[in-house]
């Protein structure tokens, strides 16, 4: 599943299973990029992995709870817990071995 | 609007061409001493050289004067023997009606005069020369660039007697056999990574390009026997700056390989200020000593100079403030100061190991420090030429000699700069990358930032013999080194034929998601300015996007396409060591593709958001 949230509902379904955490602004060619690279993810290890879509410029709670100080960046969760983040521009085999490292 | 297209020759082509007509002309005419064929800039890029031509009827000698402004200017070389003479004009000055003077031996002379137009277009390239003729003689001190001026070679009154009108960049060094060696103009990928290097003559003849896959940067190192080590990376992975190759001098090839990633782990190192995990170590230097058989590098981004095994590729040492390191590695490889007045260089460039075994390097001081709230800021900030005495048996260090701190912050090049052993207590300290803020205050930001932003960026070089500064140079602009040479050499000077491309370009590395678009047909809009510059192993794309546009690059062949995805978002480099290359408008993108793994016909088209873009050109690889 790839969903755009907003604060209370990364809260509620970043709690628990695996999440990739996509912040991204719309002003940014590569966070557009990422997320056509995202829809590939999503192909290869969606069933065990939530991608949420978190727009920097409108969660700027959030962004400063995660540390996240540029976009495009990508943190991923487990059951609550930061195991992992990239950041900029990454192409499929990265992120994808990024989860398959945390599954 | 289709986009331009045009077909760039190399340079070594370029210059074949130029030759074969000069030769030509000299075979067809009756050219003496006393009415000899003269080719201003004649290999094209070296607009304050010559080529003259004539024959005599006996074998002689030549000597070729250029006749200086005052005597002590005077650059000479004596030629050997020969009755068809094709020699190098080195030295002209700018904007002058130069007096070349040739003299056969024990025989007549002939004064020629060739008219140099102002090669800098009024631009001022230097504030002062302090020397005597008697300390610098016929040398020259040679800068090379690290921003938008070129390089320029200044005698002792400061007159400039050598320049490039190419952006050849980072280090220029004499090779054993006279020829000189630096960095292409050719940039394979932004900021400032270039196809390779050339080795060149001063009066501009290219002999060989030794292009690499991974490219150049930074520096280059000859062996004894002549190959050469040379700075390079894989560009195709998620680091760079990080490898060191040794190339056949004759054939290009790559002999051997450093990746220094075997010996450190980037994620264990005792981080600069200006670290990134893309830039991890930033190689900007290569020494071999062959009494070790050891390889020393300068990695900015860990504020250390390690050395290893020639052969194995082992860990020797570190020289750096072990602030950061894992113990273990702090324990094993790290030195322990003693002595007094002893102080760590931070975010160094350009090491050196002397006969001796010490080692120096550029000490750019940047940050001062490994601890973020410890930071000096730039106005607080000095940089210095430091010479460190290290005893590997009990691996300890002292510092044995160091010039530039007292100067502060008007000597701080927080980046590039290099320093040149000469003899015991004779010394070059270039600092090129000082920058003041457009208010006149130290830059915080790198030179070409500071540029940008309405700054003013400078270079002092120094040279000091026996504790007494024998020389200093200011000039504007900020240059990555300097280099001390006589412009003509006792090797080849000038060899006739056409130069060579050696080495193979890599594969630039693509993106591997499609975006699922049909083309629209239509050509890209006017507003992206678009224009393709083709050569024979590459191609460049120039264009202007919006920030935040999403674009990519396509080469489509039937059912074949190779995707190269251009960023529309300022990267934040930390590092920026040669900014000739940056564009001061933002939003102009240059993208390179090698031919490497291309075979065929491409049609080019571009995606920008949601639209698949025509350009009406078809690139042949």
């Amino acid at each position: 599943m790839i969903k755009e949230v907003n604060h209370e509902e990364f809260e509620q379904l970043a709690k628990s299973g695996l999440v990739l955490a996509d912040f991204f602004s719309t002003t940014c060619g590569p966070c557009k990029m990422l997320s056509f690279v995202l829809k590939d993810v999503e192909k290869e290890v969606g069933e065990d992995l939530t991608i949420l879509k978190v727009d920097f410029d409108q969660n700027k709670d959030l962004t400063a709870q995660y540390g996240v100080t540029g976009y495009p960046t990508l943190v991923l969760l487990k059951d609550g817990t930061e195991v992992g983040r990239l950041q900029g521009l990454q192409q499929k085999p990265m992120i994808v071995k990024l989860v398959k490292d945390n599954q | 609007m289709a986009v331009n297209y045009s077909f760039q020759e190399h340079l070594v082509d370029r210059q074949a061409k130029a030759e074969e007509e000069m030769l030509k002309k000299f075979e067809e005419g009756n050219y003496t001493l006393e009415n000899p064929l003269v080719v201003y800039n004649a290999y094209l890029i070296s607009p304050l050289s010559a080529v003259v031509c004539f024959e005599t009827e006996e074998e002689t000698p030549v000597t070729v004067t250029v006749l200086g402004k005052a005597r002590q200017g005077n650059i000479s070389h004596t030629f050997p023997k020969a009755k068809k003479h094709v020699l190098p004009v080195v030295g002209l000055y700018s904007d002058y009606q130069n007096k070349v003077e040739l003299r056969l031996y024990r025989g007549d002379s002939h004064v020629v005069t060739i008219d140099v137009p102002d090669v800098f277009d009024g631009k001022q390239v230097i504030y002062s020369m302090d020397t005597t003729p008697e300390y610098l003689q016929d040398n020259i001190i040679l800068v090379s660039p690290a921003g938008e001026d070129l390089a320029v070679g200044f005698d002792y009154a400061g007159d400039a007697r050598w320049h490039m009108n190419v952006p050849c960049v980072f280090d220029v060094k004499r090779l054993k056999n006279g020829n000189l060696i630096m960095g292409t103009n050719r940039v394979i990928q932004m900021p400032y990574y270039m196809s390779g290097l050339y080795e060149i003559s001063p009066c501009g003849k290219i002999y060989k390009e030794f292009r690499l896959p991974g490219g150049y940067h930074h520096d280059e190192f000859e062996m004894e026997d002549g190959n050469l080590l040379v700075l390079t990376e894989d560009l195709t992975s998620e680091t760079v700056e990080d490898m060191c190759v040794l190339i056949d001098r004759n054939t290009g090839d790559i002999l051997k390989t450093w990746d220094y990633k075997n010996c450190l782990d980037p994620d264990k190192v005792g981080k600069s200020g200006s670290w990134s995990a893309h830039d991890w170590f930033h190689n900007n230097a290569v020494w071999y000593d062959k009494h070790t058989n050891s390889l020393t590098f300068s990695g900015r981004h860990v504020d250390s100079m390690i050395n290893i095994d020639f052969e194995t590729g082992k860990l020797n040492w570190v020289i750096g403030d072990p602030t950061g390191w894992p113990q273990d590695v702090v324990d094993k490889y790290f030195f322990k100061p003693v002595g007094n007045n002893f102080e760590w260089q931070y975010e160094q460039h350009a090491c050196v190991v002397t006969p001796s075994g010490d080692v120096m390097c550029f000490d750019n001081h940047h940050y001062g420090s490994k601890v973020r709230d410890e930071f000096l800021p730039a106005k607080d900030s000095y940089s210095r030429g430091v010479r460190y005495k290290i005893n590997t048996k009990d691996m300890t260090i002292e510092q044995v000699w160091q010039y530039g701190k007292d100067r502060g912050a008007e000597f701080f090049s927080p980046y590039i700069c290099n320093v040149e052993y000469y003899n015991e207590g004779h010394y070059m300290v270039h600092s090129g990358g000082i920058a003041y803020d457009s208010e006149g205050n130290p830059s915080e930001g790198l030179g070409a930032f500071a540029k940008n932003m309405g700054g003013k960026l400078e270079s002092i070089t120094v040279e000091i013999c026996d504790e007494k500064k024998q020389l200093e140079l200011h000039v504007p602009g900020n240059y990555y080194r300097g280099e001390k040479l006589k412009l003509y050499s006792d090797g080849i000077n000038l060899e006739l034929g056409k130069g060579q491309v050696l080495g193979q370009m890599g594969v630039t590395k693509e993106f591997d998601t499609d975006i699922p678009l049909e083309s629209s047909g239509e050509l890209m809009p006017e507003s992206c300015n678009a224009r393709i510059e083709d050569e024979d192993d590459r191609f460049t794309f120039f264009s202007r996007f919006e920030k935040g546009q999403m674009v990519m690059l396509l080469l489509e062949q039937g059912e074949e396409v190779h995707r190269y995805f251009i960023s529309t978002t300022a990267v934040p480099f930390l590092a920026m060591c040669c900014g000739t290359f940056m564009d001061s408008d933002e939003r102009n993108t240059r993208t390179n593709v090698n031919k490497a793994g291309l075979k065929g016909d491409y049609q080019v088209r571009v995606i920008i958001d949601d639209k698949k873009y025509e350009t009406g050109v078809t690139i042949h690889c």
